[in-house]
């Protein structure tokens, strides 16, 4: 009975993986870039199995409005002679390349493609370079930072004020609570004693608490 | 004593809602050509029949745009904001106590309104396109420079008034 309900548990962890085991490749989702400058398209991927050393990295371009792809670094012909490069590691996982010079042209989508023997089944992904002459600022970046911030700021105050409240008010009551025990046992000398130890702000705190609760008392 | 708690939220709300209908109802500059449409323009749109946004590709002259759009909206936030932290410390304070929390906030109100008025005033011309620079302020910036002397006169009684019963 036992052997059998281990043989099934054994035959089950070695299904389910397998069903599971397909290499997830991650790259960016948009990339913007101005005219003229180099940019670095990032393509990682996840695999359960170790990274072996035949990992591969394929990137394929495919232009704006047009249906078929081109490879993008393999062979040195095209539009990106010359101008790509492969940066990455891929003993890391990490398998970017550097295009160049970039022109209006280069507009469209990159596909990267990884495979890590014995995982070669995944889906590729996609980035979308986009160049611009002069990138634009998204709009609401600067208004959202500024509320943002500012709102942050707000409640960060007031958290802290009323943490300071809290934790001056617990002195205080320690304060007062070892004050009144040590004046039941002896006189005056007990008195000196929590004095010195206390911080001068926290004793000043102290002592306007104390002329708060006088006033009020006062105005009772 | 009533009366003077009823006075105080009704100028409190008033000035919500001006805020509200400044940064919103899209009437802050006004350009009205002979035979042309009317076009009217805000801080996020220019409309005759149809809207357009506000050109926000410029890279630094945006910025002013930007922060006078966060700046208006930070004020109607903390103006609505204030309200709500004054009927809380109507119940909570002790009497003869200030209502301090609230009178900071909606200072704070009035100075981000005052931002926003101001730098609209100066630097309207580096986003508005060449076909809207010649033009009136409409109604919108009216209310908005109204609300804040009304932010700043509701916190500033809120510093001086103090809690009784």
């Amino acid at each position: 009975m036992l052997t059998f309900v281990a043989l099934a548990s054994v035959l089950l962890l070695g299904i389910v993986p397998e069903q599971t085991e397909a290499i997830a490749i991650y790259t960016g989702w948009e990339r913007h870039a101005l005219l003229g400058s180099d940019i670095r398209l990032s393509c990682s991927f996840f695999s359960w199995r170790f990274t072996s050393d035949d990992v591969t990295f394929s990137w394929t371009y495919r232009p704006d409005g047009s249906r078929d792809s081109i490879s993008a670094y393999v062979d040195n012909k095209g539009p990106f002679r010359d101008r790509v490069e492969f940066v990455g590691n891929p003993s890391k996982r990490d398998g970017s390349i550097l295009i160049k010079n970039l022109d209006y042209n280069d507009n469209g989508t990159f596909t990267c493609d990884a495979k890590n023997p014995p995982d070669i089944v995944g889906r590729p992904s996609s980035v979308r370079l986009l160049v611009f002459e002069t990138v634009p600022i998204q709009a609401g970046v600067i208004t959202g930072a500024i509320i943002g911030v500012v709102l942050g700021l707000l409640v960060l105050i007031v958290v802290i004020y009323y943490l300071m409240r809290f934790l001056v008010a617990r002195r205080v009551f320690s304060l007062s609570v070892s004050k009144h025990g040590k004046k039941k046992r002896e006189g005056s000398q007990a008195r000196q004693g929590p004095v010195p130890t206390a911080d001068p702000t926290k004793v000043k705190a102290a002592s306007s608490e104390k002329k708060k609760q006088e006033s009020r008392k006062d105005k009772k | 004593m009533l009366i003077i708690l009823a006075f105080i939220i009704l100028f409190h709300v008033a000035a919500a809602i001006l805020l509200f209908v400044a940064t919103i109802h899209n009437a802050w500059w006004v350009v009205s050509q002979a035979g042309r449409d009317v076009i009217y323009a805000d801080l996020w749109y220019s409309c005759n029949s149809t809207c357009y946004p506000v050109e926000n590709s410029h890279t630094v002259d945006a910025a002013y745009l930007q922060t006078i759009q966060a700046t208006m909206i930070l004020s109607t936030i903390l103006c609505c904001v204030s309200f709500f932290v004054f009927i809380l410390q109507l119940f909570k304070l002790q009497q003869g106590e200030r209502f301090l929390f609230t009178a900071i906030i909606q200072l704070l109100a009035a100075l981000c309104v005052m931002i926003a008025a101001s730098v609209y005033t100066a630097q309207k011309n580096s986003f508005h396109l060449a076909n809207l620079r010649e033009g009136t302020y409409g109604s919108s910036y009216i209310l908005a420079w109204i609300s804040f002397p009304m932010t700043l006169m509701s916190g500033l009684m809120y510093l001086v008034l103090r809690k009784r019963k």
